[in-house]
């Protein structure tokens, strides 16, 4: 019974997911939605993904250039930091926070549609729920996130530059000539590729999740939390397909 | 007209509807009575196709509305009005852009004709000076009221759906509504309330059908409906009873 109903929620999240984009180009095209959710995903967004950006940048400075100055390395500090940070936790981080404050806030909005029979009055009104609802939010992430990711990232390079600098005493000029060489179009492309399937993800768990919510308000606090979660998990284990794939792609060798 | 043909339907292991089977006629005034968890709104979603029957047949004006898809079912529910329980506003729309939705949606009206029109529906509904308001800073019975308007607003419905119309309501807005109900409906419209307030029934329905444990127990006029022995129904004629005798003491 189990394994039945799990294939037949994972079909449902497919279709969903599926359709929720396929419709994108069939008209009404909910333009006002879609600027509503970019402004809420993204601006609302900004300050949150600034701070743990600029900290995560400090951070890693901080633990790269104590680790490499034992080695007598401490040069390479923005060399390491830029690749990990535009490669890897750049897009992980900034996917991260979008999950727990958008994907959680599109969760509970659906849910309680749903509870309050908001989705049913639109069916009745003849509006495509899905049209309506799924698609402006997977589209509005899947440009917003990118947009964040990259801002994310030259937060935290700053970060990992105040660190470099001013803490690990190193020469600011050389810190940005290291970064400057590794954005490569190897390394960019392997950061500006997650964000977009990370977005979709985000908005298609989340939209799923808050669709399928059942059993007044603690099935709502349900269903938020297993949006966040599963997004989660799902970022860091696509992360890891997507990281795989690219590296063979893109040519470099494990 | 709407036929219910031996329709099954349940949540999971839990049968709600069993075998059920009534004919509406296009002009009826039917109140669907019984207690919560019976499977009322139920059968007002199965008339609208939001659910598919487990088993058996939703016939609408002849035509099979079972295995319609959503494109289809489209122009079915077009015939219909709901007002779903607690109204079912758009939270994060205010009360004139809950109503002009669906002129919007369809219409091709301009802002100017659409501002007139809802303004039209919130004054006969009596809520005209609650254009600007969001939701939430309605009382219960404005909710009632705009959710009324916004349903008038979707269609030339032929048929009226109210789930729980006046649950909630303290009895002078239960009243209002109750009017408002009988008001739309007296150009010979049908409609169809789902309520467990038996008092707000007899005020607008004509004939009375009563859910218990998945089934009709009961359905029938007014004369029936007082004359019936169902203890089940009874206790909800008690209620009646007693709300006549402290209207006569208050009055």
């Amino acid at each position: 019974m189990k394994i039945k109903e799990l294939i037949s929620e994972l079909q449902d999240f497919y279709l969903l997911s599926a359709r929720g984009l396929l419709v994108a180009v069939k008209k009404p095209f909910y333009l006002k939605d879609m600027i509503e959710q970019m402004d809420y995903a993204g601006a609302g967004s900004f300050v949150i993904i600034f701070l743990v950006s600029i900290f995560t940048g400090m951070a890693l400075s901080l633990q790269l250039s104590a680790e490499l100055s034992s080695l007598g390395l401490k040069m390479y500090t923005g060399k390491v930091v830029g690749i990990s940070i535009i490669r890897e936790i750049g897009p992980v981080t900034a996917a991260l926070v979008y999950a727990g404050r958008v994907g959680s806030g599109i969760a509970s909005e659906l849910g309680s549609m749903i509870l309050g029979h908001q989705i049913d009055s639109l069916r009745v009104f003849g509006v495509d729920p899905l049209k309506k609802l799924v698609t402006p939010r997977i589209l509005s992430s899947i440009i917003m996130l990118p947009v964040l990711t990259i801002i994310g990232d030259v937060v935290s390079l700053c970060g990992g530059y105040y660190i470099a600098v001013f803490v690990s005493h190193q020469s600011g000029t050389f810190y940005w000539s290291s970064i400057r060489d590794v954005l490569t179009f190897e390394n960019v492309f392997a950061g500006s590729v997650k964000p977009f399937i990370f977005g979709y993800l985000i908005a298609c768990i989340s939209c799923y999740m808050g669709l399928s919510t059942k059993g007044g308000s603690k099935g709502l606090r349900k269903s938020t939390t297993r949006a966040v979660v599963v997004s989660i998990v799902m970022i860091i284990v696509s992360d890891f397909i997507l990281t795989r794939i690219l590296l063979y792609v893109l040519g470099f060798s494990v | 007209m709407i036929v219910f043909d031996k329709v099954w339907f349940s949540y999971g292991i839990h049968h709600v509807l069993k075998d059920i089977s009534f004919t509406v006629g296009e002009n009826e005034r039917i109140a669907i009575l019984g207690e919560s968890g019976e499977g009322k709104t139920t059968i007002l979603k199965l008339i609208l196709g939001l659910i598919r029957p487990d088993a058996g047949k939703i016939i609408i004006d002849g035509e099979d509305i079972t295995n319609k898809t959503e494109d289809e079912l489209r122009e079915v529910r077009m015939k219909f009005s709901i007002v779903f329980q607690e109204g079912a506003l758009f939270d994060s729309l205010n009360v004139k852009e809950n109503v002009a939705f669906c002129l919007r949606e369809y219409s091709k009206l301009s802002e100017d004709e659409i501002d007139h029109k809802v303004r039209e529906l919130l004054r006969i509904v009596g809520v005209e000076q609650a254009i600007e308001l969001m939701p939430d800073e309605l009382s219960g019975g404005m909710h009632r009221r705009v959710a009324i308007a916004r349903s008038l607003a979707a269609c030339k419905p032929k048929m009226f759906l109210y789930d729980e119309a006046t649950t909630g309501l303290d009895p002078v807005n239960a009243d209002i509504i109750c009017k408002l109900i009988l008001d739309l409906s007296k150009n010979g419209r049908g409609l169809i309330l789902v309520t467990h307030k038996i008092f707000d029934a007899v005020k607008i329905a004509e004939r009375f059908m009563f859910l218990k444990d998945g089934i009709i127990l009961f359905d029938g006029d007014k004369e029936e409906l007082v004359h019936s022995t169902v203890p089940d129904i009874q206790i909800y004629l008690n209620e009646v009873s007693f709300s006549g005798k402290a209207n006569k003491s208050g009055g």
